[in-house]
């Protein structure tokens, strides 16, 4: 089996004794000392305990015992996902500080699996955000070009993982922000359907929508890491676990298979997208696939929709940031009300602001019907229409963003136009459906374009199988 | 239409301070994305009633104590506390 897996090289350079694990720790702490001030993909570095990991990973390997995996690896985690004892502050001020007294059931897998965490990495504050710019500490950049973004909310996991600065990154997406970052940064990420991997640990922005997965350097290693933590837990209710394992399926031909092409998600492309998307279809043609072509009008809803859902999910899951439990305090107040309010408005920034407020108005009485309700009925209108789609195709082939990487900045000046960006993204999270967003050439400024392949239910083997093949065709 | 006025009392129920300098940015703002939001307000949506989008059905089990987190661990991250409550001053 040919592989481009990032994690198999490592770890039989290990096993091989080529390098020590301290070693190869070492080399990406010393990237990481060189390259992110640059890139700002980390806002914090965990040299000790990762070096402490490796080490015992060595011991393992000079008594001779084979290791699991991903032991060994180093990753990165998005700085919303709990680590015991390490600060988690979703890069916003009013979490300063926090340090979780458990741990996130994903990062107690990977954990119990050895791999070694380098650091948390840069996000957008709460994942409120399409360019990683809303971070606190301000925004990752692009790996290829620092004048452009790394895309939001994982915009450090996917900088770290297209610069070699983390072998791995697990991040969080709620309407794109896997996905798109790394489509701008050139990586594989993959969303898994609703459920397959706990949310327990992860802090909440819209827990409807939200769902950890992984940003890898190919799908081979995505489809490693997904089989490795959607596994049902009882710590999140919403938790089902896999329906099928992902790696035994990379192999299988895609001969006679359907690709649904659906008109919505190709409406305005830039040109180097619309270029880069009709290449892939060809070579998905070439490996036996049939491309067929569909509609799934709902897909124009999906934007407000989104919208008004997760704004008021947001609203309600950050109202428990009071400053009493948790996180910053204010100084300065005269009664408990102000002392919530004073901490609210100094800690949470501009774009978590206005999702509140948006929130809140959707909920409000007297637009509750208008917004939040009548969107809730179009959720199920969206879902009933990809189930249809999944009728006539085996999976859908989609760019994951209209564009590529924007420059630094371009997000601030209009609120609409940047939430236009996510059009393509939003949907599957509406329909809790799995989608990976897979490298497939570059545009004019030799920027990388994104592709979607989108599966249905529990189908993370369907679109990683996918993936792997269009990889085995086109990478050299 | 979003108003001044609107923005204030929104602001008051999410417990977040408006200044007046930030008045208008977030008025203007608002109104481009409740305009964008209304685009769904005239579309036809049968009320079914509501069910979970993504056909969860709700996970229960049994009544038994579990071990969860001690006092301490769950004081660990407030500013203010006795040792036993987290405190809250009435004034600071």
């Amino acid at each position: 089996m040919k592989s481009f897996s990032k994690i198999k090289s490592i770890q039989k350079r290990l096993t091989a004794k080529e390098c020590s694990c301290v070693e190869l720790t070492q080399q990406y702490l010393n990237g990481i000392g060189q390259k992110n001030e640059k890139l700002n993909a980390y806002t914090c570095i965990t040299a000790e305990t990762a070096l402490d990991t490796a080490k015992k990973v060595d011991e393992k390997i000079a008594r001779g015992e084979a290791l699991g995996p991903i032991e060994g690896v180093p990753m990165t985690l998005k700085a919303n996902i709990s680590t015991r004892g390490l600060e988690t502050n979703c890069c916003s001020k009013i979490l300063q500080g926090y340090k979780p007294v458990y741990d996130a059931t994903v990062w107690k897998l990977l954990k119990e699996q050895g791999a070694v965490l380098l650091g948390k990495s840069n996000m957008d504050e709460f994942a409120m955000g399409s360019s990683c710019e809303t971070s606190c500490y301000g925004g990752a950049k692009n790996p290829h070009d620092l004048s452009r973004v790394a895309g939001g909310s994982s915009g450090g996991a996917a900088s770290a993982v297209s610069s070699g600065l983390a072998a791995y990154g697990i991040g969080s997406d709620t309407g794109g922000s896997i996905r798109q970052p790394a489509s701008f940064c050139g990586i594989v990420g993959l969303k898994p359907t609703y459920g397959a991997v706990s949310r327990y640990g992860l802090i909440a922005y819209a827990s409807s929508f939200d769902q950890i997965g992984p940003l890898t350097t190919c799908s081979e290693d995505a489809a490693l890491l997904f089989d490795i933590l959607s596994k049902k837990d009882a710590c999140d209710s919403t938790s089902v676990g896999a329906c099928h394992a992902s790696v035994p399926a990379l192999q299988q031909s895609l001969e006679g298979k359907r690709i649904g092409v659906a008109a919505e998600y190709f409406d305005g492309l830039r040109e180097g997208v619309q270029a880069a998307l009709d290449d892939a279809g060809r070579v998905y043609e070439k490996l036996g696939a049939k491309l067929v072509p569909l509609s799934i009008p709902e897909i124009r809803y999906a934007l407000p929709v989104y919208y008004i859902l997760a704004c008021a999910e947001a609203s309600s899951n950050l109202s428990r940031y009071d400053g009493i439990r948790y996180g910053m305090k204010a100084e300065h107040y005269t009664g408990v009300n102000d002392m919530i309010e004073k901490t609210r408005s100094a800690g949470f920034g501009k774009e978590v602001k206005h999702r509140i407020l948006l929130g809140t108005y959707v909920l409000s009485a007297g637009y509750y019907d208008a917004y939040y309700k009548k969107a809730q009925l179009l959720r199920r209108q969206i879902r009933k229409a990809f189930t249809a789609a999944f009728t006539q195709c085996d999976f859908l082939l989609a760019p994951t963003v209209p564009m590529t990487a924007f420059p630094l900045g371009f997000t601030s000046q209009d609120a609409v136009e940047t939430y236009q960006t996510d059009i393509c993204t939003v949907p599957v999270n509406i329909v809790g459906l799995p989608a990976v967003s897979v490298p497939c050439g570059t545009d004019e400024n030799k920027m990388p374009v994104g592709m979607q392949l989108i599966g249905n239910t529990g189908r993370e083997d369907v679109i990683l199988n996918a993936a792997y093949q269009y990889e085995l065709k086109t990478r050299t | 239409m979003v108003t001044h006025e609107d923005v204030r009392k929104i602001a008051k129920l999410a417990k977040l301070e408006v200044e007046e300098s930030e008045l208008d940015g977030l008025t203007k703002d608002m109104n481009e994305i409740i305009s964008f939001a209304d685009t769904i307000a005239s579309v036809n949506a049968d009320d079914e009633g509501y069910s979970d989008p993504n056909d969860l059905e709700n996970v229960l089990r049994e009544d038994i104590i579990q071990p969860s987190l001690s006092q301490d661990e769950v004081l660990a991250n407030a500013k203010d506390t006795d040792g036993s409550s987290f405190v809250v001053s009435q004034h600071a």
